[in-house]
């Protein structure tokens, strides 16, 4: 979601308006943001505040009563029960999060979602004007080199499945683990699964998969490389075989599209928004079922028409949310 | 190229078959691909696909909080603090937790008592009225009958099929496709090719349809009203269906109507013919010499069908007349006429024909 923040910076500056970033709380590392509380010192009534919701926070509450145009950027919320019986603390946080989204419907003037499935939630939280504009990426930024480092780690391996995405019960890395065997049983001994993905806010998750891991005989086959710099990500795309992705919750994801950016095969689960991401440019998996899932994969890895077909369809996917199409959206439906 | 991914999920099916079929596939890859997450509960997400069987394993578990607080240096003091207050409050809690216990056994149990009592004998009442059902459609035409019997006995001498289908050839002149609904031993069929009109059989019989075939016609093993519905519209030029209509129930008989219209090319003819019910030794005896016969059809009511659906120019012929007759040889006036009467009532056609076209 920072990357989209900073991208959307970028673009205001490109178009003449004085743009600053705010963060509740900003990653270890991450500058160019201030503390939200400036903004109970500085919002004017010409201002347009775009505020970025994915999690409850008391102080949205009081952001929609600052001056000046105020729009919602709904990223969605992880729904509470796939936290529930893993972390509780999340569980909470995530039904606060979808009650505030409730209570903020008539308080803003505009509700955007990322997808149209997001877009539909708001419709339904209440929000009365709701637009769909997709997260605007910075493709450019992606024209880094890959991490030698990294590269020459996983040159020998064979089969690399790669996902990438925060460690999260919703993203159901547990599933991926599972797949794998199913994997090494049937159609490469040696495959390996490359988790790439902070699990800093979903400590219990972590632990509780990678014991899933070891139990199942996974555990060197198993890689959680925790949150990587770009010129690492850039090397695990470069390296992988295929992308796969069983989450069952996404608002938009991102990591598919960037999948698709480097030339990799996209095999996903249909769920929430991953179809209308996806766009056609992969292997929707309409059930889930781990046994098809890896099949699926390994025939987009055996297959050099297949393999082709989807990277030319994920080309001319990447071209549809090419940065200067989204960012021409994002300008209409802001009025900017 | 575009991708196919019906064709990439039947192979990725295909794959997965093959490798339950090798072996390699087996019931280690299954338990691991079913394998619980460990150290912990299961992801409410999970227990919501089988939440009675959920409910059951966690009634069962103890409520497990750790009151240790791990922050550094606050942390001894937390924990104390926490001691105390759930100390001071235990009773009050175990009071209230006592009676939600109770509460959410009772409410598994009353679910668990629902979802188990109505299902075993829910199937088998289930399979019992089916099996009656089929029973019951059977019994009305008398499906048990040796048909075979039935037919050396009761069925229609084929010259006199012959001279009933002659008197419609003549709509059907010049005709390329037409269709002979019920085509039996292919009577109709053979008429048409001597007359040179293209036309092809559909008979549910398959010892018909393999009767038809060696006498070289074309002819569909279906029933009727399926083989209608395979059609594309307007794709036959003329509908022939000897005695099919009395073998079907009204509302059958009112979509094969609807089904003709659709399939008949524009101002092409449907003929269909039905014993004359109107004539009393028919409507009341002969009639029903055939326990597969479901419903007598007046001409009057035939004729509205094809009008309310939507044929044009239609029209009712009657023709086959009573073998046996009442003298007419008797004095003009009140006794000629009360004979004709009773000759026209008891002794009229005993077939009749309604014709119509597609508009």
């Amino acid at each position: 979601m920072s990357n989209h923040v900073f991208a959307l910076e970028r673009q205001l500056r490109a178009w003449g308006h004085e743009p600053f970033s705010y963060a509740i709380e900003a990653k270890p590392g991450v500058t160019g943001v201030q503390p939200y509380r400036r903004l109970f010192r500085t919002a004017a009534a010409g201002d347009l505040l775009v505020l970025h919701f994915s999690m409850g926070h008391e102080v949205f509450d009081q952001l929609v009563k600052l001056p000046g145009r105020k729009v919602l950027v709904y990223h969605n919320v992880t729904p509470p029960e796939f936290f529930a019986g893993i972390n509780p603390h999340a569980a909470a946080f995530a039904q606060l999060g979808r009650s505030q989204l409730r209570s903020l419907a008539g308080t803003v003037d505009l509700a955007v979602g990322v997808s149209e499935y997001n877009r539909r939630e708001l419709e339904e939280a209440g929000f009365e004007r709701t637009a769909t504009v997709p997260i605007l990426i910075d493709w450019d930024a992606y024209d880094v080199p890959a991490d030698e480092g990294v590269l020459a780690a996983w040159s020998a391996a064979t089969t690399k499945l790669l996902f990438v995405g925060r460690i999260s019960p919703n993203k159901r890395h547990d599933d991926l683990i599972r797949m794998l065997t199913y994997y090494r049983a049937c159609i490469d001994p040696e495959a390996q699964l490359l988790l790439v993905g902070s699990y800093r806010d979903q400590p219990q998750y972590h632990a509780r998969v990678a014991s899933l891991a070891r139990e199942l005989g996974l555990a060197a086959a198993v890689t959680f490389t925790g949150s990587v710099p770009l010129p690492h990500l850039v090397a695990y795309y470069a390296t992988a075989s295929a992308f796969v992705s069983l989450s069952e919750h996404e608002g938009f994801g991102v990591p598919l599209l960037e999948a698709m950016r480097f030339r990799l095969p996209v095999v996903a689960y249909d769920a929430a928004a991953v179809g209308e991401t996806v766009g056609g440019a992969g292997i929707l998996l309409a059930r889930k079922d781990l046994a098809e899932a890896a099949e699926a994969c390994a025939l987009t890895i055996e297959r050099p028409p297949l393999r082709r077909a989807l990277i030319e369809a994920g080309e001319r996917r990447i071209a549809e949310l090419a940065t200067d199409l989204v960012a021409a959206r994002t300008r209409e439906v802001f009025a900017l | 190229m575009a991708i196919d991914l019906d064709a990439v999920m039947a192979e990725v099916r295909e794959r997965v078959q093959a490798k339950r079929a090798s072996g390699a596939y087996g019931p280690d890859v299954d338990a691991a691909l079913r394998a619980p997450l460990p150290g912990g509960p299961a992801a409410l997400i999970d227990d919501l696909h089988d939440p009675l069987g959920s409910l059951a394993g966690l009634l069962a578990q103890p409520v497990e909080y750790d009151l240790r607080s791990r922050k550094r240096y606050v942390g001894r003091a937390i924990t104390a603090a926490r001691r105390v207050v759930i100390g001071l409050v235990r009773w009050w809690i175990n009071a209230i937790s006592e009676r939600q216990e109770r509460v959410n056994r009772l409410v598994a149990a009353a679910l668990q008592e629902q979802s188990a009592r109505p299902a075993p004998q829910f199937d088998a009442r289930l399979a019992r009225l089916e099996r009656e059902f089929q029973e019951r459609k059977g019994a009305e035409v008398a499906a048990n009958l040796h048909s075979v019997y039935f037919a050396a006995r009761f069925s229609g001498d084929e010259p006199v099929i012959r001279a009933q289908s002659e008197r419609f050839l003549e709509l059907f002149q010049g005709r390329r496709r037409v269709l002979d609904l019920g085509s039996g031993r292919g009577t109709f069929l053979e008429l048409a090719r001597d007359h040179g009109i293209g036309a092809y059989g559909v008979d549910l019989d398959h010892r018909m349809v393999e009767e038809a075939r060696s006498r070289g016609f074309e002819c569909v093993e279906s029933d009727a009203l399926a083989h209608l519905r395979s059609l594309e519209q307007g794709s036959v030029d003329g509908l022939y269906a000897r005695h099919i209509a009395e073998h079907v129930l009204p509302g059958e008989l009112v979509d094969l109507l609807r089904e003709c219209r659709r399939v008949l090319a524009a101002g092409a003819p449907v003929v269909m013919l039905t014993p004359n019910v109107a004539t009393l030794t028919v409507g009341a005896h002969t009639f029903w010499l055939d326990p597969s016969h479901r419903r007598p059809i007046p001409p009057e009511l035939f004729r509205f069908y094809l009008e309310v659906e939507g044929f044009r120019e239609v029209d009712v012929r009657s023709f086959e007349p009573s073998e046996l007759r009442l003298s007419e040889d008797v004095p003009e006036g009140a006794q000629l006429d009360n004979v004709r009467l009773l000759n026209e009532t008891l002794f009229g056609m005993r077939d009749y024909a309604v014709i119509g076209r597609q508009p």
